[in-house]
């Protein structure tokens, strides 16, 4: 049965989906959060309210017909800033049903190699942002953190920095999808919260006393003789680099 | 505001005579956070780029760059007039935690000039990194440089301190050392290098009896080689590295390109292309590290460097056209790491996409496989893609089209400001 799947954006709301279109067998023209209006002319769309009971009921067998491994690309597409990311879960998960775990290996099937691509580009980021978090130190005794990934990373990186940092308070504001990770001292747990998308922290002064140390120090670290600028623009691309002290 | 100037000042200083230590990961070791600050992400962590391309993981830094050593290679010789500043422990620590805690870094990589003797000098070390596990409680990674000539004990101490710790054989043979490094011997440089090899084995042994020994170095050990300043052959260079990751089981060899820093008659004028040479043995080390390879496969008497237009790998499978091509669903994954192109990763996954049926040149492009090289050196389903005759020669001018632009244009790059070359090489080559 071909349609126009909506639901709440939930990762949740996403297996409710699954649940109900997998037994169907078939691929729906669209799913989304709020799946494009052309769409909606030919075929009306169906709202599916997330249901926590089903969703219970579905995960044992997501599990046993999946890998650790697959389910977590999953969880990276999920994450993806990319329309059709619903799409790729589900077309992904039919051939999980028709054909089991061997899915796993199944690395060059038109139906797995665009999720796995994907998935792939999403590690990368959330990787590349465990080093270029860049912390400031606010007035009120935490240390914040502005970036801009094009995917969300945040759920992906949280438990490195609370197991990393767990003496400390601090936020990380995603900006370019208006939320951010808190991270509580006190009961030692972080949150995903919904943020404005921008905002002005108040600094101490030490914080620019050290931002300028390591302004420096990152200078100095360049040998003149070897420049090679184009290698370093790989490798750290404009679009981060307002975000990074050393650049400023 | 004075003191902020003065640590900055301190911090150029010591920061530019420690960047020319080219280790930089910071992978490795498992350390975990216990109630303090900071953890070692075994996979390493880059943190940001320098413009020179190089990635910055640690705080790299001199305690002090005075010394009583005087390398010929080295800004921080003895008879070299520079300012010499001095880092205290608490120093370091505090820097090194300031930098932690807004994750420009990933740990602490720190070396020394020498004060005094080998044994102060090391104890100065390990005072800091005491200071940064016990006080502040930082469980991040830190890379210690060992003195050469320093007490047994101190190196002992060094190790359970540090995640990896180093000593620098600085350049490939007894000879070399002699001409350019007179106060440092060989001995000096093997000898810790051999006690931590042993330490780590026996920690690793107690480890298996009890989990509760502390472990001693747990990202190993590493070095560092000076290359161009002498007159080794690649073949040298990289058969000791083989016999290093053999017989002292290192981790890592680093390369560096000798780059004139301070003149000296006893040093060579600069070499044609001394990045890509270096470059060229990281592509042999890591075949020997990563690949199977040994060295003798690589170079031998006839042939003792390595060639600067095909990297090693390709040059290696030129010469044994007799193996190729390898048939990409068939092949042990021993033999398709040894295909010009494919990589760890490539072979990796052509193994495990194979268990799910047989691969066509398409998907093996689907998998991510870079065929560029790859395609004359396989067949996939029996179909050969090279569009040529299996043939020396032929294969050889057909890799060579494409990267010698890039890779000509990436060389000139350091050479291209005559101004700083030049005056190099006239000083050096004049007094020679």
């Amino acid at each position: 049965m071909s349609g126009v799947y909506r639901y709440d954006g939930s990762f949740s709301g996403l297996l409710t989906v699954m649940a109900r279109l997998l037994p169907q067998r078939t691929v729906p023209d669209a799913i989304g959060i709020d799946p494009p209006q052309q769409q909606s002319l030919f075929c009306e769309a169906i709202d599916v309210a997330t249901d926590e009971r089903l969703v219970e009921q579905f995960w044992p067998e997501l599990i046993a017909r999946l890998t650790p491994g697959c389910l977590h690309r999953i969880r990276q597409v999920f994450l993806a800033d990319y329309p059709e990311r619903e799409l790729l879960i589900c077309r992904y998960l039919l051939l999980a049903w028709e054909k089991g775990r061997g899915v796993a290996g199944m690395l060059a099937h038109p139906q797995v190699a665009p999720l796995w691509k994907l998935a792939q580009q999403v590690g990368h980021e959330a990787h590349r942002y465990l080093g270029f978090v860049r912390f400031q130190e606010v007035n009120g005794g935490f240390y914040y953190s502005a970036i801009a990934p094009d995917h969300r990373i945040l759920p992906l990186i949280a438990s490195h920095f609370a197991a990393r940092f767990s003496d400390q308070q601090w936020v990380i504001h995603d900006q370019n999808h208006g939320e951010g990770i808190v991270y509580d001292l006190r009961q030692r747990h972080w949150l995903l919260l919904p943020m404005e998308r921008h905002a002005k922290p108040d600094l101490t002064p030490d914080e620019e006393h050290f931002q300028q140390l390591w302004r420096s120090y990152f200078t100095t670290l360049a040998i003149d003789e070897r420049q090679n600028l184009r290698l370093q623009q790989g490798k750290v691309p404009l679009k981060v680099r307002p975000w990074l002290v050393e650049f400023g | 505001m004075a003191v902020a100037t003065e640590m900055m000042d301190k911090l150029k200083i010591l920061a530019e005579g420690a960047k020319y230590d080219v280790s930089c990961s910071s992978s490795g070791s498992f350390r975990r956070n216990k109630d303090g600050i900071g953890n070692a992400a075994s996979c390493g962590i880059c943190h940001t780029w320098t413009s020179d391309g190089r990635c910055v993981s640690l705080l790299k830094v001199l305690m002090t760059n005075s010394c009583i050593f005087d390398c010929a290679y080295c800004v921080n010789r003895r008879s070299n007039d520079v300012q010499r500043v001095l880092l205290t422990p608490a120093e370091v620590a505090e820097l090194t935690i300031g930098f932690y805690r807004r994750n420009y870094i990933e740990g602490l990589f720190l070396s020394t000039g020498v004060v005094r003797s080998p044994d102060y000098t090391m104890e100065l070390l390990i005072e800091a990194v005491r200071t940064l596990r016990e006080q502040y409680r930082f469980n991040g990674y830190i890379h210690l440089k060992l003195v050469p000539g320093a007490d047994p004990l101190l190196v002992q101490q060094a190790g359970l301190l540090a995640d990896r710790v180093s000593v620098n054989l600085e350049l490939p043979t007894r000879e070399g050392l002699a001409l350019l490094a007179p106060d440092k011997s060989r001995d000096a440089v093997i000898g810790p290098m051999r006690q931590v090899n042993s330490l780590i084995t026996i920690n690793r042994a107690e480890r298996k009896e009890s989990r509760k020994v502390a472990r001693f170095a747990p990202a190993g050990q590493s070095t560092q080689l000076i290359v161009g300043a002498t007159k080794e052959t690649d073949r040298q260079i990289v058969t000791l590295s083989e016999q290093l990751y053999q017989r002292m089981e290192l981790k890592r060899v680093y390369y560096s390109a000798f780059i004139p820093v301070v003149a000296d008659t006893r040093l060579p004028a600069l070499p044609n292309s001394p990045l890509r040479r270096e470059h060229r043995l990281y592509q042999a080390d890591w075949l020997l590290r990563y690949y199977g390879f040994s060295a003798q496969e690589l170079l031998d008497e006839e042939r003792p460097n390595l060639e600067t237009d095909l990297d090693p790998k390709t040059g290696w499978a030129l010469r044994h056209l007799e193996l190729f091509p390898v048939e990409i669903n068939g092949a042990d994954y021993e033999v398709l790491l040894r295909i010009p192109g494919i990589g760890v990763r490539s072979a990796q996954r052509i193994v495990r996409a194979r268990r799910q049926g047989h691969l066509s040149m398409d998907d093996l492009a689907k998998l991510g496989v870079v065929l560029k090289r790859a395609r004359y050196f396989i067949t996939a389903r029996g179909r050969y893609a090279g569009e040529c005759a299996i043939d020396s020669t032929l294969l050889r001018s057909r890799l060579l089209e494409t990267p010698a632009k890039k890779g000509a244009a990436q060389l000139e790059l350091p050479f291209s400001r005559p101004q700083a070359s030049d005056e190099a090489i006239s000083l050096i080559s004049g007094e020679l």
